[in-house]
């Protein structure tokens, strides 16, 4: 909705800050044509003045200077001086018809209006009233009178013009931008909600009609897709654990009958070796199944967890304390460094446990001429992720190969082959780690030990 | 003993190999009366004609599922069950949904491990022990730990324990020359809301090894193992 409101903003103060920018263009237009329009040299009152101001009486002789006379030729205009009794004294390029004396009505009439088509200007002079005629048709006399109330009321009245047109521009934009918004809006809406992948249906009508359409048909095809994942990340996820179903059950009579014979005192102590070989291989295939099934799980998002609040410390003690019950060779030592008991999580606790059971393996398995093992928790100072630290001082890895450690076995992103074990150990604590909206960091160098950090918002 | 071995069991599972495997194990441990069941159907049919003591149920059956199955039979026999499962998320359901199942047992499994639940669950259920069972008595150096009747006696005379000195001698004895983590200590004395009890678990193991060990500033079998927990150490036998 913020969305809409500011679009609607944006649109409404465009829209009149475009006509405020008219308005004053429109005033220093007609400002700069009007008084183009009434050049000073050229107006009839300039006209008029420079012949009253050019004509001089010599003796009973009136002479017009050169430059009066040029600029009457120039406006092809006529001129005359009447005396005060009414007569014509002198004359420059007068019309025929023009009658040669006046009346004082005659007189009064011309000055207002026009004298026989002809527009007049009149002047004083000191021999009489120099009248300058134009040619006919040439300009347009007007004679304005207006009230003093309504000339002192102006600046008031143009003032409350101007805010009225802006009112009504603002009306307007609103009027218009919402009847816009109105018909953006569902669009706006769509949108959003294609980003957060929800179904779409718009309307489809008005201007927009044909995005509105578009939008339902993207809407429609990221849901096709998305659900033809899912049912193929089902389907493989599915399909693992159907076949990790299937071996278990033929597995069940290979450990079956071999852990019987194991035990039968009748067969020779050879074969009985051989035989609890064999129960050994199948006890390894079974942990290999279960842990691909695991895997598969996660990796697809359909292992259930069971979240609860875990102190990763107490994970840490007993991590430390299973590996020392189940007799850890002594070539290996376990340290622990739990100094903030209160760093905790919500999680698995199986899942967690298997995970960093997983990294500790990983070190022992990797470093058969033993190491030290470090296991730590603590909270980050930010106090919103904690991280499990399993460190080691071993053989570590080269650095370029720590980005295949976590992807999947068999995988076109895991270009080195698995060296020890199956390989499934490290990934599936990458991907406990993800289930957790966590992260598992992996530092190491060829000689510099292994550094495991899984990294867990905290609580 | 003999009596258990007259029980009636039924095996169901879809697959002919391993009802024989489970039949034929189970006959040479001495069970005799055995019934094969291989879909719902015909498991509920031998449940009506001859009233088996404990059926052996796999999880996934052709028919429906085992779940299903002990509903139904549960309709009209009370009879004891022990669940096959092939998958490993099943042992949550088996677990959380208090459907009535006496154990379960994940596949592959060996066939001691079944044979022993089997029994278990058989004298559970056919030869309830009328008193609880009894509780250990054990010997460390020169006293003996009575869990019974919660006390020790030695060189220093009779000893009475507390009831969380026997909660945490228990816990101990239970998981013997094990590593056991201060977590598991505090919880299995104070329950779920340990955190913080930890203290007070060091002053109850102090007056413990008071009471059985001879010089308690060097415990030779109440053991610490630093950063973790404790070890009882005791020698079998």
């Amino acid at each position: 909705m913020d969305g809409v409101a500011r679009i609607l903003r944006r649109f409404v103060s465009a829209t009149i800050i475009i006509s405020v920018f008219l308005i004053i263009l429109n005033f220093i237009m007609l400002g700069t044509w009007f008084f183009k329009g009434m050049d000073k040299s050229h107006s009839p009152r300039g006209v008029v003045k420079r012949v009253t101001d050019g004509l001089h009486k010599t003796g009973d002789t009136y002479f017009l200077d050169m430059e009066s006379e040029q600029l009457l030729d120039q406006l092809s205009a006529w001129a005359m001086l009447v005396d005060n009794s009414g007569h014509v004294t002198w004359g420059y390029d007068l019309p025929g018809q023009l009658p040669l004396t006046y009346s004082l009505i005659d007189v009064a009439q011309f000055s207002r209006n026009y004298l026989l088509d002809y527009p007049v200007f009149v002047w004083e002079h000191d021999h009489g009233l120099i009248v300058v005629g134009y040619p006919k048709d040439s300009l347009a006399k007007y004679r304005f009178a207006f009230p003093i109330e309504w000339v002192s009321d102006l600046p008031f009245k143009s003032i409350t013009l101007i805010i009225g047109n802006m009112m009504l521009a603002l009306l307007l934009s609103i009027l218009v931008g919402s009847q816009l918004i109105k018909s953006i809006k569902p669009l706006i809406s769509g949108i959003h909600a294609l980003s957060d992948e929800q179904p779409v249906n718009i309307d489809p009508k008005g201007v927009l009609s044909d995005l509105a359409k578009s939008i339902n048909r993207t809407s429609s095809l990221l849901q096709k897709k998305n659900a033809s994942l899912k049912s193929r990340d089902e389907a493989r996820s599915n399909w693992i654990a159907g076949i990790s179903h299937d071996i278990r059950t033929p597995l069940s009579m290979v450990l079956g009958y071999a852990s019987e014979l194991e035990e039968n005192h009748s067969i020779p102590a050879e074969h009985r070796k051989q035989i609890g070989i064999i129960r050994q291989q199948g006890e390894k295939l079974r942990s290999l199944v279960s842990d691909l099934n695991l895997v598969s799980m996660l990796e697809y998002e359909m292992q259930p967890l069971t979240i609860k609040p875990v102190r990763l410390s107490v994970l840490a003690r007993q991590t430390a304390s299973e590996f020392l019950n189940n007799g850890l060779n002594e070539a290996f030592t376990l340290d622990l460094d739990v100094a903030d008991e209160s760093a905790s999580v919500n999680g698995d606790e199986k899942l967690l446990l298997r995970a960093i059971t997983n990294l500790v393996q990983n070190s022992i398995d990797h470093n058969p001429g033993g190491c030290q093992i470090l296991l730590k928790t603590y909270v980050d100072c930010n106090k919103k992720s904690c991280r499990f630290i399993v460190a080691d001082n071993g053989k570590g890895i080269c650095q370029r190969e720590i980005p295949h450690l976590t992807e999947l076995p068999y995988s076109s992103k895991r270009k080195h082959p698995v060296h020890n074990g199956h390989g499934l150990g490290l990934p599936m604590v990458a991907r406990i780690a993800k289930a957790h909206h966590g992260q598992l960091v992996l530092t190491s160098d060829t000689g510099k030990g292994m550094n495991a950090e899984i990294i867990l918002p905290a609580i | 003993m003999d009596e258990m071995m007259n029980k009636k069991i039924l095996i169901v599972d879809d697959e002919l190999e391993i009802r024989n495997m489970i039949d034929s194990f189970l006959r040479k441990e001495g069970f005799y009366r055995i019934y094969q069941a291989e879909n719902c159907k015909a498991a509920l049919a031998i449940c009506r004609s001859n009233h088996p003591d404990i059926a052996i149920l796999d999880v996934m059956l052709p028919d429906g599922d085992g779940f299903a199955l002990l509903s139904a039979i549960r309709q009209f026999a009370r009879i004891p069950v022990l669940f096959l499962s092939a998958r490993g998320e099943d042992e949550d359901r088996l677990l959380g949904l208090g459907l009535g199942a006496d154990d379960y047992i994940v596949k592959p499994f060996l066939l001691r491990e079944l044979t022993l639940r089997l029994m278990a669950v058989l004298r559970r259920v056919y030869h309830p022990i009328p008193v609880p069972e009894r509780q250990p008595v054990f010997q460390l150096g020169s006293s003996t730990v009575d869990l019974e009747s919660a006390a020790v006696s030695g060189d220093k005379g009779e000893q009475p324990l507390t009831a969380k000195e026997h909660t945490l001698l228990l816990k101990l004895y239970e998981n013997r020359n094990r590593i056991v983590t201060s977590d598991a200590l505090c919880q299995s004395a104070w329950g779920d809301h340990y955190y913080g009890y930890e203290n007070t678990l060091m002053v109850h193991i102090r007056r413990i090894r008071e009471k059985i060990e001879s010089d308690p500033s060097n415990p030779v079998y109440l053991l610490t193992v630093r950063g973790l927990g404790y070890k009882l150490s005791v020698k079998e036998g």
